[in-house]
């Protein structure tokens, strides 16, 4: 792994008011390997995945995409000033992201949540768009639902048609934000298939999950935050079977009875 | 049957002057289509200014929305063709007069407006969050997340309450006679003046109304609720 990480994250610090969420978070994510980010609610694993494409800005660090900063520019005498936002819905563009709550677009058809963004963000005609979307859908097993009204589907299928909506703009890594913490357990497995599909086709994907069994199964690194901090990282193996944390101990004895 | 009743409901001479009448219904349609237009982009503006984050913009349109949704249509009418030329031609030392029409658009524009921007901020105030972060998350801008995500979902869940308004648009267009527009109201009072016999005209003139509104409000409810039941929010 030699190249330049796909996504780095230096020193990143998160303060709402005089709560700090995030106290110094840094680590890289390389192309087509999977992260997991794990540890209890409240521990800032959310708000990290919400920094690294800016929908919450950092107070303190920095965001790298492919080694150009997300949030920074500097210009050729190495001064830093803040991006226009224009730059930074350019460089989100590469982010897909899926939300615990799905938020897709209620007045629009499977279909229409798809092409939105290829359409008027990528610029795709209609065309295109469609047949990217088609692509996407099948990935996802959804495309017998293309006409559908999200507010007609299952939690399951809104779930995997946000993923197919994060995929139509082809971006070069995937935010999963708890994907699965919104559905009945019987609905869980379906999303959960469709995740382990792209980490197999390759796709380098960060993770959120209290799904232990998909962090240890499909990850290649598992990042386990406390309290602000990552407090134990490495690959599967080593974190779930040898923590060095007592914290990381505590919280995966709790999961893997 | 008294002589006045049978008077009353004796609809010949209204029906006698049906194209001068009629006519005058086109201007209360134009006044309504315009001042319509009028109202929705300036009460979407103003309730732009409400939900803005910045505090002296959201100050900006509570004054606005109050303003002009507690002014009463006849005086606002009587203020805009009257007085708001005579502060403008002060303003800039000039001579200004206002066109009785579009007096009229101006003032039920403004008046409307008001009670827009009340129903669009609670649309936007409705819009789950997230909807707004997954655009943003696919790298749309602020204008494309409300043209695209916010104002079809805002229209969505205001359009009950929105025709609403329309309806008492429509019907404050009668009080536009007052400031001597040729609608239908002011031309029952020109052919009453001619025929003295007020009672068919002016029973012709509230059957008319009550006969377009209930007709065209009716279509426009059940388009509207077809459309709604389609797209479930």
């Amino acid at each position: 792994m030699n190249e330049a990480p796909c996504i780095r994250v230096v020193d990143v610090h998160k303060k709402f008011g005089p709560l700090e969420v995030l106290k110094g978070v840094s680590f890289d994510v390389h192309r087509g390997s999977v992260v997991s980010m794990i540890g209890a609610s409240g521990s800032g694993k959310s708000t990290l995945l919400r920094c690294i494409n800016y929908l919450e800005v950092p107070s303190a660090g920095a965001i790298y995409i492919e080694g150009e900063s997300l949030g920074f520019q500097e210009d050729a005498a190495g001064r830093r000033s803040a991006r226009p936002l224009r730059d930074i819905n350019r460089m989100r563009r590469d982010l897909g992201v899926v939300f615990q709550q799905y938020n897709l677009w209620p007045h629009m058809t499977v279909l229409g949540n798809i092409v939105e963004a290829p359409i008027r963000v990528r610029g795709l005609s209609r065309k295109e768009a469609v047949r990217v979307a088609d692509e996407c859908l099948r990935r996802v097993r959804l495309s017998d639902k293309a006409h559908e009204y999200p507010a007609r589907l299952s939690g399951g299928q809104q779930q995997r048609a946000a993923i197919a909506r994060a995929l139509a703009m082809r971006p070069k890594v995937m935010l999963f934000d708890e994907p699965t913490s919104s559905l009945d357990p019987e609905l869980t497995d379906e999303v959960l298939n469709v995740m382990r599909e792209l980490a197999e086709a390759g796709s380098t994907m960060i993770v959120v999950t209290h799904e232990m069994d998909f962090a240890r199964d499909v990850s290649d690194r598992v990042l386990f935050l406390h309290d602000g901090l990552i407090d134990e990282e490495g690959r599967p193996g080593q974190v779930f079977t040898a923590p060095r944390s007592e914290r990381c101990r505590q919280f995966l004895a709790k999961y893997l009875k | 049957m008294s002589e006045a009743l049978r008077q009353s409901l004796d609809l010949a001479l209204f029906w006698e002057y049906r194209f001068v009448l009629f006519g005058g219904l086109l201007f209360n349609a134009a006044i309504f289509a315009c001042a319509a237009a009028a109202a929705l982009v300036l009460g979407l503006c103003a309730a732009l200014l409400r939900v803005s984050l910045m505090r002296p913009l959201r100050w900006g349109g509570t004054v606005y929305v109050e303003l002009f949704r507690n002014a009463p249509d006849y005086v606002m009418l009587v203020w805009v063709h009257f007085v708001l030329p005579l502060l403008l031609g002060l303003a800039l030392r000039t001579r200004i007069e206002f066109h009785p029409f579009v007096s009229a658009v101006v003032a039920l524009g403004l008046v409307y407006s008001g009670y827009f921007a009340e129903t669009f901020r609670a649309g936007i105030q409705a819009i789950p969050k997230g909807n707004i972060e997954a655009g943003r998350a696919v790298g749309m801008s602020e204008a494309l997340i409300l043209r695209r995500i916010t104002l079809p979902q805002v229209v969505w869940r205001m359009l009950p309450e929105a025709l609403n308004i329309f309806v008492s648009l429509f019907k404050a267009t009668t009080i536009v006679s007052l400031i001597a527009v040729p609608d239908l109201m002011y031309r029952v009072s020109m052919v009453t003046q001619q025929e003295m016999r007020p009672l068919p005209l002016y029973t012709g003139a509230a059957l008319t109304y009550f006969a377009v509104i209930l007709v065209v409000a009716t279509l426009l409810r059940w388009a509207s609720e077809r459309w709604r039941r389609t797209v479930l929010v």
